[in-house]
This record gives C-alpha cells, structure tokens and sequence, in this order.
C-alpha cells in the first residue's frame, strides 16, 4: 500500500542527519546510549538509587545529587569543567582513589573514561531513562532518496541501515518463506502441496494471502500462547516438595482462546488480573483469574505459613514485573533496586495488591481440599445433574442418619470393639491374566521393606512381579475349609520397592476397577464395599470396585471389606475364586502385594489397613491418617470417641461412631447400602467435571515492607496497594487500590512499560532477537533497543492501530504479529555475507532474517505433524508422552512412575504435555522449554549432545519416523526415500543428499534382511498401527531413512 | 588440520562412497569433545584442587547422631529446651508444640589421633578421620526441604540459578571428554523416609544449559536415551549419525552457518557417550576387593554402588560429581533409622576417601559430605528429630583442605553454631576458592544483575584451608 508523504517530511530530513551525526566519533555524548549504560554498570552500586550500600554519600543517578558538592567540598560532576569534577579526578585515577574501587571488579576501558569526561565538558546532560518515558509515535522516516512507502516497519529499519551502510536482504524464496511463517506463526511445518500452491500463485497478495490463512488457523494459538505461558509460569504442577498435578489447564485454554479470538491485550490484562473482581464475572473471566495462582505452592509438612505466604506473594510481584513491566522489580525485595527507580516500599506496594487473594501457605495438595479456592466448569446441563445427585444422595444419606441417630439414641450403650474376624487365607492357586507373575507366600518366607528391610513367613501374602502391564487381572483360588462366610478382605501391602505410592507396580496409586468373587461357578453378589481412607483419592472410593464399571475403581485406603449380598457356606473342599479386575485408563496401576481374607462376622470393619506394619512403627498420627485402630478392630475416631462421655466427643467422632453404628446395626444397612450407592453415584459424576483453581478475594491481609525479606519482622512499615511511585499512581479517590486498579493501570496511557515489553517479545519470535535484546529488563542494566523508534512505533501501533488498521482494534495481537509478518524485513533471506557478519554477527540491525531453531514443543509437534502421527486437538487436559521409566525416582509424596497416556492422547501437540515442575518431561527440557518454576521470557535456544540423543533414541521419534516411513511409502511406493524428504523439508533432495540417504537405506537394508528380529524390534516402538503388508526388512530400513531426515539440522530450523 | 576440514572430507567420502560401515566415526572426531575451557581462564589464583565430590545427605541428617558429640543433651534429654534459645527461631514440623531435649540416640567414640568424637555408628569413617576436616558450625536459612536443597545447590531460593556443578562447569570448563563434566546419582535408603529431589537442584538455571548437572540412573537407561532404540545395533546407529552429519556438512557448505557445525558435534559427542556410559556405569568388572571395600553390588543403584562411580567419574575428569542419597528425614525414629543410614553410607563413605588416596586422588579432589539441614535438639514425637537450621555438621576432605582437623562448634545443646558459623555462601566460597575461583569474580549478567553463585555475601573460611 502506497503511503502519502507526509507534509513534515522535509523537516524529519534533518532530524535523521542528525541521528546519523550522532554516530559519529567526535558527535555529542548522548547520556541514554553512552553514559547510563557505564554508569549503570559500574557506579550506581554504591552512588545509586539504592540508600543501604550508597557510599560517600552521594548519588550519580540523578544531576541535582550529583552536582552538588560534597562534604569534603569537592563536586562529583561540575557541568562543562571536567577539570573540576570528582569523578573525572577519580577515573583516572590510579591506586586506592582510583573509581571503581577494587573491590567492586569493575574497570572502566580508556575509551569509556574518555566518553565520560567528554560527556561532562559538553554539561552533564542527563536524559530520563528511555524504557520510562512516555510513548510517543514515531513517525518513520524515509530511506535516503526513497519515499516512505509501505510497512512503517521497513521504513525504520531501512533509515538505519542506510546509515551504517547496508541494505536489507533480498527477499527469501518463497519455500523459506512458506516454511518460516508457518514455523512462527502455527509451529508446525507446511504440508510440500501447501509450498507448491504459494510458489504458483503469482497474484500479488499471495503473501498477504498465506500469513491470513495461517493466522486464522487454532494452530496459530497453539503456538503463540508458548511463550505467554512461559511467562505466567502455567504448569500442570504445584512446584514444590511433592510436585503434585493440580487442575490448571482450564486456565492454558483460556489462554489458547485468546490468542485465538484475538481477545485484546487490556481486556486480557484484566481477566487474568482480576477477572474475579470484574462485575458479574463471567466463567471465562473467573477462569482467567487462575493466572493469579500459577505460582508454586508447597504442601510440605512444616513449612511455615507465614514464610510461604511471602513466598508466593513476591513471586507474583517478579512474575507481573518481568511479564508486564519488562522489568527486574524481584531485586527491591530486600533493598532499594540498584539500578533503577524502584525502591523496596514499591514491591511491597505490589505485593499489596495481591493481599486479597484467599490461600493459605500450607496449600492442601491432594484430597477434596486440594489447591484450596476452585471453580468448577459444569455446563448448565452438567449443574442440573449434579444438582440432582446430590439431593439424591443428601436424602439418602439423610435418612439412614435419621433412622441411625434415633436408634443410636435408644441404646446409648453402644461401644466396645467390633468383632476382629477377619480370616487370612492361604490361597491355592493365583494367576494373573495379562504378564504379571503372582507368587503365594503361605509358609515360606517373604522379605519385604517398609520402614526397614524384614523377613518372615508370608502368611497367604500374594506378590507379583515379572513384566509389569498397563492392565491385569488377579485371579485367586481360596480353599476356605468348611464354614460360612459373610465378606471377603483385600489388604494391600506396601513396600518400598513398589513405586506407586508403595501399593502399584507402576504410576501413582493403585486402581481396582472391579473385583468378583464366585462359588461353584455361581457369582457371589457383593452389596457393599468399604475401605479405611487415606483422603487422598476422594475421587475413587471403595464402592467403585463394585459399581460394574470398568472405567472407574478404587483407590483409596489400604484395606478393602466387601460385604457379601447373602452368607455363602462352603464345603470341606469347596473352592472360592476372587478376580480382581484393573483396567484403568492409568497405566501400571496394578496391585503389587496383597492378601485375602473371608470373615464370618455380622459385620467386618476393614480394619486391618497395612498388615506389614500393624505390629511395630505404627504411630497414633499414623493409625488415625489410616483410620485404623489395631487393636480393636475399629476406625480409630470410634476408639477415641468411646474414650470420652457421649457429650464430651468431638464433631468428627461423633461422626465415626455414627458411621460404624451405622455399619454394625442390622435394620438400617439397607438404608446404608442404597445411601453408598447414592453418594458414589454423585461423586462419580462429580469429578468427571472439569474445574481450574482459581482467585477467590477475601479481606486483604496486612502487607509490610520487608527489610532483606525477613518475613518475621512484624514491626516494619504497613503499605497499601501502589503502583511504582516514580511511574504515577492509581487514583482510587482513597479507596483501597485492587487488582482491577492495577490491570486498568498495566495498560494505562500512564504506563509505558507493558506495551514495549510485549512487542519487544513478539518481535522476538519472528527475529530470533528482540529489539533489545534483554527481553526481561528494559531497565538502565538492559541493552538500550537497537531500533528505539520501531521499538516505540510497534508498542504505539500494538495500543492504538493507525497503519493499515481497517479490522484492528486497540491492543490488537493479532495485528502487531501481522504487521511484522507483512514486512519486507520479515521477508529476507536469512543468508549472511562474510562483510554483514562482520559488521553484525547478531544480526541486530536486522539487514538479514535470522535462523534458529524451534522451540522444544514445536520439536517434538514437527516429528508427528511430518510423520502423520500428530492428533489434533484443540484445548483439554494435559496429556502424558511417554517418557523413560523411573524418570520420577527421585520424587516423592506420593511415590511414583510415569504412567504416559493412551491412545491419541500419546500423540497430541507439546503445548498439552503435562508441565510436570519439578521433572519436566525430558523432551521438553532437553530442548530448553523452562520448568515454569519461575517467570521466563527469554527461551535460551541452546545445542546439546542430550538433544541429539534424545532426538535419535526417544521413543516417540522412533515411532514418528516409523510412521513416518509407513506414510511416505503409502503415498510414493516407487520413491519412497524422496517422498519422505519433501514431506519433512518441502524440497527434494539433492543428488548427493539422495546418495546419502540411499547409502544409509541400502546398509540397513542389507542388515534388517540378516537379522528380522531386529527390524520387528525397531518396528515395534510405539503404538501406533502399523500395516501387516509391508516387509519388515524394507519398512525398518527405511525407517532408519526416516529416522535420519527427522534428526536433520534444516528440519527442526526456522530458516 | 582443522575441525572445517575434516567436516569437509568426511563428507566428501560419504557422498562420493556411500555410507561405509568401516569408517570409524572416532578417528574423524578427535577433535571434538565434551571438554572445555571455563571462563575463569586463567584462574583467579593456583587451585589446589580439580573437582569436586558432593555427598549429599539429603532430608537433613541428624548431626545429634552423627559427628557433633553433646553430651549435655543427653544430661537435659526430656527436660524442656530454655526458651532463651528457640524464642523467635523458625520451626518447623514443631510450631505450636513443647520443645523438650532429646538426648543423643547413640554413643559416641573416640577416633583418630586428635580423639575426635564421631557416633559409633560410624567406625569407617572414624577410621579416617584424620583425613577430614570437621565443620561442625554449618548454617542455612531454610527450613523445609526444597527451598533447603536449593539455596545450598544455587546460593538463592529463587529457581533459575545455576545450581554449584554448573558454576564450576562454566567457570572452570571440563576436562571430561566423552562425559558430562557435571553428573547427579542419586540413591535411596531403607527407611522409607525419601524427601522428594526436584530436577531444578542441578539445573543449570540462566546458564546455557550445556552447563546442566546430568542425572545418571540406575533404573533404565543409565542416561535419558543413551541406548539405541531396540534393533539399531551400533553400527547402524553409527551409520545414521555418519548419515545425519553428512547431510548437515552439505547444509553448511550452503548456508554457512556455524550452528550446523556445533550441531554436527553434538551428534558425534552423543556417540563417543553412547559408547563410554554404558562401560563406565558398568562396576560389575572392578576387583571383588574395591567392591567389598565399598560395599557396592553391581545394579543395586546403592550408594556404595554410587560411591565407587563417582570415584570412576573422578578419575575420566568429571568436574563437579554430585551423589544424592536419601532417606535422612528422621522425624520420627531416628535411632533405629539412624542404623539404616550408618549401613548404608559409613563404609562407602570411608571407601571413596581411602580409594582416593591411594590412587593419589585425594589431594586434587574436594570430598564434601552433608546435607541441606541438620537436626533438632528437641523430640518430636518422642522418637524423631524436626529440621534445623541453626547449626549441623559438614564433612570436608581433600585438596586444599586441613586434614585432621574441627572447625567451629555449637552450643551444649547442638542447638546454635556458636564459634566460626558458616553460611550456605561461606561454604560455596570455600569451595569456589579450593578451586582457584574467587567467588565474587565468577558471574554472570542476569537481570541486570552480576549474579554470583555466593550472592552478595560469603566469606572464604580461612581457618580450614591448607
């Protein structure tokens, strides 16, 4: 689009001679470029804003200190008499006066010194720092000789390049250039037809045409929201100690959503901020507002409240700082900033804001209390539902409790102990139906380690072991003897060496999804289950064994009564056979040892929990977690209750003697059979509704200034929620300033900060380099911006749209990131010459594109995308590549192992990977994704032999070239190894590059054919199907073809 | 020749060749390698030693019960703590509860010439005492276990610090050529008590993260994907690379580009440790008697087993060698677990020490044992110890380091480092210094910000340097 010249042109020629002049050698010291960077460096330390380590007493950073004189009489800086200022005295100074000290390790080049004393002789002009002053719009200038046509962009950079005498780039072809876009703006590869279609069409908006195209497609979220969740430090994971899952993912789709809907950024600002405190919040805003509780939480036993909650309260002030304000505000925690203009009274006033937010520093991390404040995302349909069961439930409970409590009530003598009836068996027979290898232990001895490594007789103890399989099934044969029976028992033993919370052979829990019991060929009906309880899994309690679902089981607790319908007699010889079905969807929740018991009781309270350790260790805090009581064969809370006078017990004891009463009074257990059912029914519905933690406000705590960060001090100054002062302020008309406040503010004229931070991140990802390069500090210790005017002229055009703005809107994402794509710069080849890395070698003045390679998620999203594993989704629960074995070892609480997910879920985008804190998945951490521990905004790109590995031996890449192989064969019989190379590089391959990979085709050929085994080895990596028709010999080798090309430099580089 | 050169030929030869299974991928490489020159070039001053060997205790072993003899305690066990000592101190587990002493669980011996006083528990290490130097006055400002692990791996609270072994990795570089010059084993314990171990300890934060720690296992791989995927037998893997590079080199020769270079040897490194690992991780061959003196058995992932790695580890030129062994977080039975542990860590401990001094190792290599805290005084649960961080016992050994000596003190009741306390960054100084690194010259830009492994404090204990 052709631009009218504008009428000031002429008067803007000077202005750029004057910009070019300043280049020059003997030119004017600018403070901004020459002097704060110095100073900043090696002065302000001690003569800086910071009042605890000032030195001398005196300042630098601001004339008026520094000009005045001292109390020795001498002047740090007398303007245009360098003769007379200190500080010249003192930079040329040698010896102990010599500035800066020793101590400090800093040294000032002759040059610097020279530009110092040149910079005082010319006045002593002191500049605001750039980052800080107000935006304003540049308004391009042109190229020398050049009118001002096109992308403003071009113009900018252009005038720049001219004056150091270089030009742009000639456009990339147009492969490259299909290739780049799609890598940055979807962050996956493009299909060779794509390629093809852009190369023929010749219209003149062809380009316009693609970058439209691939900025409509949800891909285009997927891959912009990246960095964003870098940033929030979105992770599946609370962070600390334990590291366990928490429900956060509604929050990521929220995000995906709004790069998506192209949501503008103030609005986003303020969802995410305080979409609680928006009026009448909708789902979508209060489900924005979890980015408030994306810090890390600990749940770690011990911990101090008070020290977490300070913790988490100055994370959120570096994370909103660094994602904001481009900014470094985490050094003011414990003192003045050393650098810039925010002082420690300043961070706290940030951390004020975020007083309101309902959390307690030991964050409950598993159970129905889990993650404190979430809200559940029922649809309508969904709530009425719910709404249904639980009055359902609340009435069948109600009435067995009213039923109870009166009966209760007429026999105020109940107590004592249950009868302890439980039998343990010595099985006959146990096998398992899917690899696991089940060994009975009656009378030989078994070792075990829990607490300690002991050995002794097994007592019926079954233990499996062998190939461990995602799903099994227990079958076990009891010989009773004679007698007649009332409910079956499964104990479960844990041990040290079982990984899943010391119970399963895998994963983190164990899941019995049914169990059956069978006499003579006859099913025993099994009408109640009842486990003791660990309130860990409240998803999946006892009654889940037996509900006839194989979706879901039971997880919770130790030790598991089933009560049979009716009593069942057996015989001398008769044989009772037990199954215990374990297909959950989590693989390797298998049972690792147990025993099983009958009892002949009225009524057999599974009171047994974890036989291996009921005679030693067994601590009271332990028995009352496990709600187990040993020695009377009761719940725990029922022993205690009893202790005391019916008046004198406790609300939760009173509630246990209920419940047993209950389970032990014969009129009423059909009442507690069907109120069981009921509640199992509302729980099992419950859970299979999403929910996302989110920001629930409450009475804001008091915030104090904290010297060094001493969370004890109570004595220091109170601060209300503030703005950084020397930025303005928030005017509340002397309300408390909220989080709302704050976001208006973020994206307030006033502040000039967010919309430079945020372009100059996005000019990152289409550059490889921001304009400054410190993406996270735009303060005096950053890099002052290469190009300050598009710098400003992007974050004037990001808020308030003026160039080919026709559908824009202010803080438009979508159209800063099209408006950069549409550039010529953008556009460049990215080959360098030796003169331009020379003058360039970073490419900063941008006379080049850059080359780079993509990012870990889009590493892995590329393999499957070109193999044509890639399932595509859009949103949902994080999913779980498969990862190495024993990558959890070394976490705890609960014990664990990976257990990856099924199905398609095995082959979704990197963006859904479960962001696991603490042992990120290895392909994403191989490759540089952050641990989201901390706030990132600048992804090192870095180059590894582990990569290499990784890309070479990682299942899923064997698999993806696997597949891989399948697909080009199935679309190119005849020429399979040039199908495969263009469906990965959307070229064909060069002569030699073709010699190469035949070379490599024919030795694997050649060793595939002598030994098959080995290509049914390699072919048998991973899930995915694969066809019977193709020879394994062919297929193996020309996945080793694959395997190759997917390992290839060029394709995991953005070019 | 040139690293460009031979690039260039070997590609020459694949492309007019083919793939050829006799060409040896090691003799075209030699001139790559995983060692490398750190940035501290030359040092600081002379280093008296070269690497360093972190036995880390991790969940906080009880000082009590181990090497801090107070046997005043065990005079005041089950009268209450005078509150002049804990009144405004952090607690943890026993916030809110009486504080009672709690006499040592175990006695204590004399060992050595000097007559130290170490836990009976602990013979083998008494055996070698005179090669140790003692801090008994360590402190930390941490009370919970993860925040606790990594201020005394990084120096910060905050994660995205580097963590110690990559500091040393950029500071001094590496002289290991087919291995990572930073390597994490862990091990756990009998006792059940495993405090989790999150991967950020070895992170090589806003390093490069060439500068990782990386964790070898004892489950699985021996390193995350070092073995080739079931079917690809060596040479076939060494066909593919061969393969892979040779695309890559025609990829330079167009574009130029260094970074396909880089990439090109980080394929031919990952060879050279697919090739070394597995051998080395294999202790099956040592003499019956190195692993009887350590104790280890081949594949059981112990800590001796560990032990006895490191000391392989040392020797191929590993710069920082990190053990984590777990299972010291003794709340409740710390006298039957603190049995487990001697079992379990006493004789390895001794063994790595004497195996080092008689291979001549032990002057060039920092033996540093100990964990992220120590132990109450008081009871918890009648039984058990809670955290603390006022003062507990680090183990040092080796180069640089005074042999045979005790350095600082607590109270009487092991409560307070009383004489000579020593912070997390005091340590790290020490450290850095043994190895010829001022600890306020290693930095790097972050944030504005000359971050230091020390921070901005620390100060080179004098007193135990040689």
């Amino acid at each position: 689009m052709a631009r009218k010249v504008p009428p000031m042109f002429v008067a803007r020629i000077f202005l750029v001679l004057a910009v070019c002049a300043a280049a020059l050698p003997a030119a004017p010291v600018s403070f901004n470029r020459d002097i704060r960077p110095i100073m900043s460096d090696t002065c302000f330390r001690c003569h800086g804003p910071d009042k605890s380590s000032r030195m001398a007493n005196f300042r630098l950073d601001l004339r008026d200190e520094a000009t005045k004189p001292l109390r020795d009489g001498k002047t740090p800086i007398v303007p245009g008499d360098p003769e007379h200022s200190e500080i010249i005295a003192r930079i040329f100074a040698t010896g102990a006066r010599a500035m800066p000290p020793e101590f400090a390790h800093k040294t000032l080049t002759e040059a610097q010194k020279a530009t110092v004393k040149q910079w005082v002789a010319e006045g002593a002009v002191y500049e605001g720092h750039w980052a800080y002053q107000p935006v304003r719009r540049p308004e391009p200038a042109a190229a020398a000789g050049s009118p001002i046509a096109g992308n403003p962009i071009d113009a900018f950079i252009e005038a720049r390049l001219a004056r150091e005498g270089l030009q742009f780039s000639p456009e990339a072809d147009r492969r490259t250039l299909l290739r780049r876009a799609s890598f940055d703006l979807t962050g996956l590869p493009p299909a060779p037809a794509e390629v093809v279609a852009f190369q023929n069409d010749k219209s003149p908006d062809a380009w316009v045409k693609v970058v439209d195209r691939l900025m409509a497609s949800p891909h285009y979220a997927e891959k912009q929201a990246m960095h964003w969740l870098d940033a929030v430090r979105y992770a599946d994971s609370a962070g600390f100690h334990g590291d366990n899952l928490w429900p956060a993912w509604p929050y990521r789709d929220y995000v995906l959503r709004a790069y998506r809907d192209n949501k503008p950024f103030d609005q986003f600002t303020r969802e995410q901020l305080a979409g609680d405190l928006m009026p009448n919040p909708t789902v979508e805003q209060r489900t924005a507002s979890a980015y408030n509780r994306m810090n890390r939480y600990s749940a770690e036993g011990g911990l101090q409240p008070k020290e977490y909650l300070a913790k988490y309260g100055a994370d959120r002030v570096r994370t909103l700082s660094a994602a904001w304000l481009g900014s470094t505000m985490g050094c003011a925690e414990c003192h003045d900033h050393k650098f810039d203009p925010f002082t420690s009274k300043d961070f706290y006033s940030m951390k004020a804001f975020f007083a309101d937010i309902k959390e307690t520093g030991l964050m409950p991390d598993r159970g129905a209390d889990a993650w404190g404040a979430k809200l559940l995302l029922a649809t309508p349909e969904q709530q009425a539902r719910l709404d249904e069961l639980t009055a359902k439930a609340e009435a069948a409970r109600k009435e067995l409790d009213d039923q109870a409590k009166q009966l209760l009530a007429k026999n105020p003598a109940f107590g004592g102990t249950a009868d302890r009836s439980w039998q343990w068996q010595k099985p006959v027979a146990a096998r398992a139906g899917a690899g696991s290898i089940l060994k009975i232990y009656n009378t030989e001895t078994v070792d075990s380690s829990v607490n300690g490594f002991e050995r002794k007789r097994g007592d019926g103890l079954i233990v499996a072991s062998g190939p461990i399989p995602d799903n099994d099934t227990y079958t076990v044969e009891l010989r009773p003897r004679a007698g007649t029976w009332t409910a079956l028992g499964l104990d479960l033993h844990s041990d040290e060496t079982l990984p899943g919370n010391g119970l399963a052979r895998g994963a983190d829990r164990f899941v019995l999804t049914e169990v059956d019991a069978e006499l003579g060929g006859k099913k025993i009906p099994l009408v109640l289950a009842t486990a003791n309880k660990t309130d860990v899994h409240v998803d999946a309690p006892a009654m889940a064994a037996i509900d006839g679902d194989p979706a879901t089981g039971w997880s919770e607790g130790h030790m598991l009564a089933l009560r049979f319908g009716a009593k069942v007699t057996t015989q001398a010889d008769s044989v009772i056979t037990v199954r215990l079905h374990q297909d959950s969807p989590i693989r390797r929740a298998v049972i690792g040892r147990f025993r099983l018991a009958l009892s002949n009781a009225e009524f057999s309270w599974p009171f047994l929990g974890d036989t291996g350790k009921q005679s030693k260790a067994r601590t009271d805090a332990e028995q009352a977690v496990l709600n187990v009581d040993v020695e009377h064969g009761v719940p725990f809370d029922v022993t205690e209750g009893f202790k005391v006078e019916p008046d004198k017990r406790t609300e939760k004891q009173q509630k246990a003697i209920l419940d047993f009463f209950e389970f032990t009074t014969p009129a009423v257990q059909p009442l507690l059979i069907r109120a069981e059912q009921m509640a199992w029914e509302r729980t099992r519905f419950f859970w299979t509704i999403p929910r996302v933690v989110t920001t629930e406000a409450v009475e804001p705590g008091i915030t104090r200034i904290l010297p060094r960060a001493d969370w004890m001090n109570e004595t220091t100054e109170i601060v209300q929620p503030a703005v950084p002062a020397f930025l303005g302020k928030v005017d509340t008309g002397g309300r408390r300033a909220t989080r709302l406040d704050l976001a208006n503010w973020l994206v307030s004229a006033q502040n000039p900060l967010t919309a430079r931070a945020y372009v100059n991140r996005v000019w990152r990802e289409f550059f490889g380099i921001g304009i400054t390069k410190s993406l996270d500090d735009l303060g005096s210790q950053g890099e002052g911006p290469v190009h300050p005017e598009l710098l400003d002229w992007l974050a004037s055009e990001f808020v308030q749209p003026a160039y080919d703005a026709a559908s824009a809107h202010a803080w438009d994402m979508k159209h800063l990131v099209r408006t950069i794509v549409l550039s010529k710069a953008y556009r460049q080849a990215s080959t360098s010459t030796p003169a331009l890395d020379e003058k360039d070698p970073d490419n900063r003045l941008v006379a080049r594109q850059s080359r780079f390679r993509v990012d870990a998620e889009v590493v892995r999203d590329t393999a499957l995308q070109v193999s044509g594993l890639l399932v595509d989704r859009f949103g949902g629960p994080p999913v779980k590549p498969a990862a190495p074995v024993g990558y959890l070892f070394a976490m705890n609480f609960p014990k664990r192992d990976y257990s990856e997910s099924r199905g398609g879920d095995l082959y979704r985008r990197g963006v859904y990977t479960e962001w696991q804190r603490t042992f990120l998945h290895p392909a994403l951490l191989n490759f540089d994704a952050p641990t989201r521990e901390e706030c990132a905004v600048n992804r090192t790109n870095s180059n590894t032999p582990l990569q290499a590995l990784d890309l070479l031996n990682d299942p899923i890449f064997v698999e993806a070239s696997r597949v891989f192989a399948q697909r080009a064969l199935a679309a190119n019989a005849r020429n399979p190894i040039d199908e495969a190379f263009r469906l990965a590089e959307d070229r064909a391959p060069t002569p030699q590059e073709r010699r190469i990979l035949m070379g490599l085709y024919t030795e694997s050929l050649k060793q595939f054919r002598a030994d098959t085994k080995a290509a049914e080895a390699l072919l048998s990596v991973g899930e995915a199907p694969r066809p019977k028709a193709v020879a394994p010999a062919e297929l193996a080798a020309l996945t080793a073809v694959t395997r190759a090309i997917l390992n290839l430099h060029e394709t995991i580089t953005r070019n | 020749m040139n690293s460009n050169e031979l690039c260039r030929r070997s590609f020459l030869r694949a492309g007019l060749g083919g793939i050829s299974g006799s060409l040896a991928l090691n003799s075209l490489l030699s001139a790559q390698s995983l060692g490398s020159k750190g940035m501290v070039n030359p040092l600081h001053h002379a280093a008296k030693a070269k690497r360093v060997i972190f036995l880390y205790q991790a969940g906080g072993p009880s000082h009590l019960e181990t090497f801090d003899y107070k046997p005043q305690l065990a005079k005041l066990d089950g009268k209450p703590m005078p509150e002049s000592l804990t009144k405004g101190q952090q607690i943890a587990q026993l916030q809110g509860k009486e504080l009672v002493c709690f006499g040592p669980q175990h006695k204590f011996a004399r060992f050595g010439k000097n007559g130290e006083q170490l836990c009976e528990l602990f013979p083998q290490i008494g055996s070698i005492v005179d090669e140790l130097c003692i801090v008994r006055s360590m402190t930390t400002e941490q009370i919970n276990h993860d925040p606790a692990h990594t201020i005394m791996n990084t120096g910060s609270i905050i994660p995205g610090r580097p963590s110690m072994g990559s500091w040393l990795l950029y500071g001094l570089g590496s002289e290991a050529e087919n291995l990572p010059g930073f390597v994490v084993l862990v091990s756990d314990g009998k006792g059940g008590q495993m405090q989790p171990i999150a991967a950020r300890q070895w992170s090589a934060g806003l390093l490069p993260s060439k500068f990782q720690g990386v964790k070898f296992n004892s489950i699985g791989d021996p390193v995350l994907y070092i073995n080739n995927p079931p079917g690809v037998n060596a040479k076939l893997q060494e066909q593919s690379i061969h393969a892979v590079n040779a695309m890559n080199k025609i990829g330079y020769g167009t574009l130029k580009d260094p970074e396909i270079l880089t990439r090109v040897a980080q394929y031919e490194l990952a060879f050279k440790m697919q090739t070394s690992v597995p051998d080395l991780v294999d202790v099956s061959k040592e003499p019956k008697s190195v692993l009887d003196m350590y104790g280890a058995h081949p594949g059981d992932g112990s800590f001796a087993s560990n032990c006895l790695l490191a000391r392989k580890l040392a020797e191929r030129g590993v710069r920082f060698i990190q053990l984590y062994h777990r299972d010291w977080d003794h709340h409740g039975g710390v006298k039957a677990n603190m049995e487990f542990k001697a079992q379990e860590t006493d004789r390895a401990t001794a063994a790595l020490i004497k195996d080092l001094k008689q291979r001549g190792m032990l002057d060039d290599t920092l033996v540093i044992w100990g964990g992220e805290f120590g132990r109450t005084p008081m009871s918890q649960g009648g039984d058990g110890r809670d955290h603390h961080i006022k003062g507990f016992t680090y183990l040092m050994a080796g180069g640089g380091i005074q042999r045979g000596i005790s350095y600082g003190n607590t109270d009487d009741f092991g409560y307070a480092a009383q004489e000579n306390v020593v912070t997390v960054h005091d340590f790290h100084a020490t450290m850095l210094h043994v190895l010829g690194v001022d600890h306020k010259r290693l930095s790097v830009k972050f944030q504005g910000l000359d971050a230091r492994l020390t921070g901005i404090s620390g100060d080179v204990i004098k007193g135990i340097l040689a």
